[in-house]
């Protein structure tokens, strides 16, 4: 089968290490290396190759399941990244201001649908009359969420700023 | 956190969703900047196209993207890939919707009239290759 125009675009402008870096970091659940070179389109021994090495690298983690290898992204290294991509952007102070408008925003949408938590509005999609207030309520209670998430990654970086911080500078 | 399973997190797979997306338009030699939307929240990724490149002279050129990857790790994602510039308004979504069968749609609009919509059929459902999937209907479309 020949590629569409957009998989020929994507392979002239990545390698395939970066196309096997970009899909396997955003896999929802573990894929053995024929789905992840399936999607990156990358010859699978190839792709099994450099799986190992992002493994090595502590970006994706290896589990095993029936003798066939899975790999999905390391939790852990998704956090630290943001961390890093934080305290590039931000100093303490930068840090705390971020924190106050993700918790107003957080406090907004509690006063605006009369619910504790995004699982809550999500709830609350089911009983809309239209389809784009349903499809109003998922997005925000997503967007609640991802919010909440990095809230949670603000918190530990004005928590330990001056540690990470100074990590960070030495490893720059 | 989102999610309903032990080990998956929605928030957080959400959010590498939206991560590899960012990497990849940065890589799109048609993309200027690729940037988390709202700044410090990144609940979506906007980024600023040079349509010119493509022979295509406009206003305000942006793709925004919005990924939520699923309450569950079987879930569907829900996403969209959405294009404005001075006279343009059409996107490829993937979610539940009643304008057509299925959840992959393509919707289009001219000024403040109402979407017009057709289905679409994405090719995948992760999000590195679909933002090159649809960054190649975009240059037909536009």
């Amino acid at each position: 089968m020949t590629d569409s125009a957009g998989v020929e675009a994507w392979k002239e402008q990545t390698t395939a290490f970066d196309r096997i870096q970009s899909v396997a970091s955003a896999v929802s659940q573990p894929q053995p290396a024929s789905h992840i070179a399936a999607e990156a389109h990358v010859a699978e021994n190839t792709a099994r190759n450099h799986l190992e090495r992002l493994v090595e690298l502590n970006i994706l983690l290896k589990s095993n399941q029936d003798g066939t290898a899975l790999y999905a992204p390391d939790p852990l290294h998704t956090r630290v990244q943001m961390l890093r991509d934080l305290l590039e952007e931000h100093d303490r102070d930068g840090l705390i201001q971020l924190k106050t408008s993700l918790q107003s925003q957080t406090e907004d949408w509690q006063s605006q649908y009369d619910v504790e938590a995004p699982s809550e509005l999500r709830d609350r999609a089911a009983e809309t009359e239209t389809a784009s207030q349903t499809r109003e309520i998922r997005n925000t209670a997503s967007d609640w969420e991802l919010v909440l998430y990095r809230l949670s990654i603000v918190e530990d970086a004005i928590e330990n700023y001056n540690t990470y911080s100074e990590d960070f500078q030495v490893s720059a | 956190m989102g999610g309903s399973s032990d080990s998956y997190d929605s928030a957080i797979a959400s959010h590498r969703a939206l991560h590899s997306i960012k990497q990849e338009l940065e890589r799109h030699p048609i993309v200027i900047e690729a940037r988390g939307f709202p700044a410090g929240e990144f609940a979506e990724v906007v980024a600023d196209l040079a349509t010119e490149r493509w022979g295509v002279d406009t206003d305000n050129p942006t793709l925004t993207v919005r990924w939520f990857a699923g309450e569950s790790q079987d879930a569907r994602p829900e996403f969209s890939f959405h294009y404005n510039d001075a006279e343009r308004d059409l996107g490829w979504h993937h979610h539940e919707q009643n304008h057509v069968e299925g959840w992959g749609h393509f919707q289009e609009r001219t000024g403040t009239s109402a979407y017009s919509y057709e289905a679409y059929t994405f090719p995948s459902e992760n999000p590195a290759g679909l933002v090159w999937e649809v960054m190649s209907n975009l240059s037909s479309r536009i």
